[in-house]
């Protein structure tokens, strides 16, 4: 198990392996004939936040979305390989999709709330799965989106059509709709990308103190907020990933000489 | 001239910024150009609309009445006295029968096509669907004739009648529904479809809950356009159940036909009677005046419904 992950920086053994969340073996991916994403070995621990960076193109949004199969849906798509979630193969026949989604919550590049209310937003990921108890749901929604630090400035209009809100407030709603189904794992796929600083600065604020419950992967373009944020810091480029590790040693002393290109922002 | 010196004067007084004057007139009398075209193909494209509506009015107005649509038409050639109530029940019968086969099944063929369908499949589909809207309605109306209405060898055998012909008219509305309600949920944002995907929802319940709510104005507007399209149609009715003077027993055998306005003015026209005539401009001007309420009350209904999906 350890020989073939040169990604294996914290030395996972047998005896520790109940650390890692997600481990990811020899995938592989391609679109058609397009082999994007080549032999991708790594390790999520538990409660650990891990920035994924490289140049856009590079094949960031398709290796997160082969974590929750998101790609499923996409027509001439392949995938070898393996991802092991709390050491279960995602892409095992046995694996239920609709539970993987649920355990497997995600938050993506543009705001992309549904023409609901702000209340049936969240409320959403509970009833698709079958809740009806109308306390539950109405608690499960205050408590998330106070958790997304959201809950003071909607109270009043929970109501209220979710396009009424501003950008910022309309990605921690996504954010309180993609906690609600109470994941353990969170990816997040440049949440920041369309915000203004403030609003940035507030996100990467939760996320951190998101760690406590769940394992988050967070693709990013900003150098900056990776420093800040994350255990862990990967570097893809043109689908390989080229350097895995924690964050102290990635910024400052990274292994690779393209990495340190990428930091140093030579790209 | 003033605004050449103006871009001298601009920035790095080093970086001359060369100013094609006679180009820049041309460009302004293109503009000009191009507005007059538009305003005119819009007066020439709006223009038989006002034509009709005004000639009909001018030419019909004298049996514009409540009388008119509230009576069967009597009199002899009939019609010459009393007013269209059998068209006008009738065209209800035929929308009603049509939108039975076609809402769902167009609706139906259109989600599928969008959102479940394999891309090679669906360009076949698709093309047939395109096919289907280009084949005349006459076409339409003999194969109905067959299908349904013709008492000998295999079909339906309901005769000339209202589920005869508005099925037939379904055919017809079907590929419209389907198109359409295809590309309103083509134009739904794909972000809405992987949220809800990305939650856990199968991709029937993401349907449901999502894409067809943010595409319900979509969808009502191919049903209008849908239901617009079969209220004018002729050709199909005269195979499948051409026409009522009075009131149907049923809606299928001896008995079963209905009125249509769109039958009704083409019947009167080709009769030798001048009040048949006046009446048949009359039934234009009531068959544009269902057209604008269906319109007007397709839009309120389908705002409504939008407003009140909002809340779930
Ligand atoms: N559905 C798709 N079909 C074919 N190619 C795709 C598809 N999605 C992405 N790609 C290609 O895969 C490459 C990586 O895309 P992506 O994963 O979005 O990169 P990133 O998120 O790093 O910018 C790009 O070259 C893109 O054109
Ligand atoms: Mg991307």
């Amino acid at each position: 198990m350890t020989d073939i992950n040169k990604n294996n920086i914290d030395n996972i053994t047998e005896n520790n392996k109940d650390e890692i969340k997600i481990e990811v073996k020899n995938l592989n991916f391609s679109y058609g004939d397009y082999h994007l994403l080549k032999d991708i070995n790594l390790f999520f621990k538990k409660n650990s936040v891990c920035t994924i960076l490289g140049p856009s193109g590079c094949g960031k949004s398709s290796f997160l979305r082969t974590l929750n199969r998101m790609n499923d849906y996409t027509e001439g798509s392949k995938l070898t390989g393996e991802v092991l979630l709390d050491g279960k193969n995602i892409y095992s026949k046995s694996v239920d999709v609709v539970e993987l989604r649920r355990n497997v919550g995600m938050v993506f590049q543009s705001p992309n709330p549904f023409p609901k209310t702000i209340f049936e937003n969240v409320a959403f990921g509970l009833k698709i799965h079958g809740i009806k108890n109308k306390q539950f749901i109405v608690e499960r929604v205050e408590k998330c989106l106070k958790y997304a630090g959201l809950f003071d400035e909607v109270k009043d209009k929970l109501h209220k059509n979710a396009f009424s809100l501003s950008g910022g407030q309309q990605q921690r709603l996504c954010i309180a709709r993609a906690i609600a189904t109470n994941p353990s794992v969170l990816l997040m796929d440049e949440p920041t990308a369309y915000l203004d600083p403030a609003a940035t600065a507030t996100i990467l604020d939760l996320i951190a103190d998101f760690k406590k419950f769940y394992t988050i992967i967070i693709v990013s373009h900003n150098i900056q907020q990776a420093g800040r944020i994350s255990d862990y810091s990967g570097f893809f480029l043109d689908g390989e990933l080229i350097e895995f590790s924690k964050s102290g040693d990635f910024f400052t002393r990274p292994k690779d000489k393209r990495t340190e290109n990428f930091i140093t922002n030579r790209f | 001239m003033a605004e050449t010196d103006n871009y001298k004067k601009t920035g790095d007084p080093n970086n001359y910024f060369p100013v094609n004057k006679s180009y820049i007139k041309r460009k302004k009398i293109y503009n000009r150009i191009a507005y007059g075209f538009a305003a005119l193909a819009f007066i020439l494209g709006a223009f038989p609309v006002f034509h009709i509506i005004y000639s009909a009015f001018i030419i019909g107005y004298k049996y514009l009445n409540w009388h008119f649509i509230s009576t069967l038409p009597t009199g002899f050639p009939i019609g010459a006295k009393g007013g269209i109530l059998n068209a006008i029940v009738g065209d209800l019968y035929l929308v009603v029968i049509a939108s039975c086969l076609a809402v769902p099944l167009g609706i139906g063929s259109g989600l599928y096509l969008s959102l479940f369908g394999k891309q090679r499949a669906n360009s076949i589909i698709r093309l047939l669907n395109e096919l289907m809207i280009g084949i005349p309605s006459v076409v339409w109306g003999i194969m109905g004739f067959y299908i349904f209405s013709t008492n000998a060898g295999l079909g339906f055998h309901f005769g000339f009648s209202a589920l005869a012909g508005g099925l037939t008219l379904g055919f017809i509305m079907t590929p419209i529904v389907t198109l359409l309600t295809e590309q309103a949920v083509h134009r739904i944002p794909a972000s809405y479809i992987e949220g809800a995907l990305a939650l856990g929802a199968t991709k029937w319940q993401a349907t449901k809950s999502v894409i067809v709510k943010a595409a319900m104005g979509g969808i009502f507007t191919a049903i209008l356009l849908g239901v617009l399209n079969i209220i004018g149609q002729t050709a199909p009715l005269l195979f499948t159940n051409y026409y009522n003077t009075g009131t149907p027993t049923g809606i299928t055998g001896p008995g079963g036909a209905v009125g249509d306005i769109a039958m009704l003015i083409f019947i009167y026209i080709h009769e030798p009677s001048r009040i048949l005539h006046y009446k048949a401009e009359a039934a234009v001007v009531v068959l544009l005046f269902f057209v604008f309420t269906l319109d007007i009350g397709m839009r309120l209904i389908s705002w409504l419904t939008v407003k009140i999906f909002e809340m779930f």
